[in-house]
């Protein structure tokens, strides 16, 4: 079974780009051309190594177009759903005596260090369907208590 | 073969470097950078055997992650919550740092920029194709371009926990709940998870 991919709209909207632009890139490899998108403004340093690496460039190509066959869209649930945890909420708890705050989003956009936990990690699997005021145990050997203090949808 | 020689050299320095998280931990004798990358490389190789993934590449990027602190600052997650006095540093690790999602945005950002300054400068001499492919890696690394790389970056979290854990063990000075707490919020990767459940196990047992 095809593993299924949960992008907000702006990570679906990142990676058509970048899907885009790595074509026209192996396009103008392939024709021994300069690719015209290493002289804009959107030359960065990811297209500069697959500007050096083919291998990595036809890769990358492989892995966007199986993530473009296979996404799931986040969306902002309906008016009466929007106090449940899903996908795309940003969550405010308090935890270990502190307040935090995550959004919820699919392994291919988390980045745990900007607050964006993927709904595959332990925290993210335990809080989703909860609502405002529940206590949410993620234990193991440990445990460790989430309080859900805010449910907010940023997601279009 | 002289730009290589010198490049080793300056690689080499990371073996005299101690990490400083654990330095503000206060630990006695604590970890170095080319000790946490060789723990780091291994990690990849066994556990990475369980995933298909391209080995060479995942511990070649394991090998590159941390090169660049030969000129980087060894950044914790603290920065810049640490008081001046250092007694009080402990007291600040008692809490997990907390900063408004667009500061969390800037620090990263910032700390992506020196790293990369520091690769550069590192890998600058050296001979084209060598420091084309190093560059590269780095580059995956940052941007998690391939699954190789994505590993990496997890597994990278997973070996701190270990050597954390170890520390707990040893020493008490590590706020193992807190520990806990950041690595069920960062890790995904079924492989890792479960070995984190191993560890858990062995680490609680032992302790209690």
């Amino acid at each position: 079974m095809d593993k299924k991919f949960y992008l907000t709209k702006e990570g679906l909207e990142r990676f058509k780009k970048e899907y885009q632009t790595l074509k026209l890139l192996k396009l103008a490899k392939l024709k021994g051309e300069a690719p015209k998108i290493l002289h804009s403004d959107e030359m960065s340093a990811e297209y500069l190594a697959f500007k050096e690496d083919m291998d990595l460039l036809e890769s990358r190509l492989f892995e966007l177009e199986y993530i473009l066959k296979n996404f799931v869209l986040i969306k902002k649930p309906p008016k009466e759903k929007q106090d449940i945890v899903d996908l795309g909420a940003t969550v405010v708890v308090g935890v270990n005596g502190q307040e935090d705050e995550f959004t919820i989003v699919g392994t291919l956009e988390a980045d745990p260090s900007i607050g964006k936990i993927s709904n595959e990690s332990p925290v993210g699997k335990a809080l989703l369907g909860h609502k405002v005021g529940d206590e949410v145990v993620v234990s193991s050997p440990n445990k460790t208590i989430y309080k859900i203090k805010r449910i907010i949808y940023k997601v279009s | 073969m002289e730009k290589i020689l010198d490049f080793l050299i300056n690689v080499g320095k990371l073996k005299g470097k101690k990490r400083r998280g654990w330095v503000l931990h206060q630990i006695k004798n604590p970890e170095t950078t080319a000790e946490h990358i060789f723990h780091l490389a291994i990690l990849v190789w066994v556990l990475g055997r369980k995933k298909k993934l391209n080995l060479e590449r995942a511990i070649k990027i394991a090998l590159v992650h941390d090169l660049c602190e030969v000129y980087a600052p060894d950044l914790t997650p603290y920065d810049p919550l640490l008081p001046k006095n250092k007694n009080k540093i402990i007291e600040t690790l008692k809490k997990w740092p907390k900063f408004t999602p667009a500061l969390k945005i800037k620090k990263e950002k910032e700390k992506s920029k020196l790293e990369t300054r520091g690769i550069d400068r590192l890998i600058k001499k050296l001979p084209k194709d060598l420091k084309k492919e190093m560059k590269t890696l780095w580059i995956d690394l940052q941007k998690g371009l391939t699954k190789e790389a994505r590993f990496v970056k997890q597994a990278d979290k997973v070996i701190n926990f270990l050597q954390g854990m170890e520390y707990w063990r040893k020493y008490g000075k590590i706020q193992r709940k807190l520990w806990i707490r950041w690595i069920k919020e960062t890790i995904d990767d079924p492989v890792l998870l479960d070995f984190i459940k191993t560890l858990e196990n062995k680490f609680y047992k032992k302790k209690k």
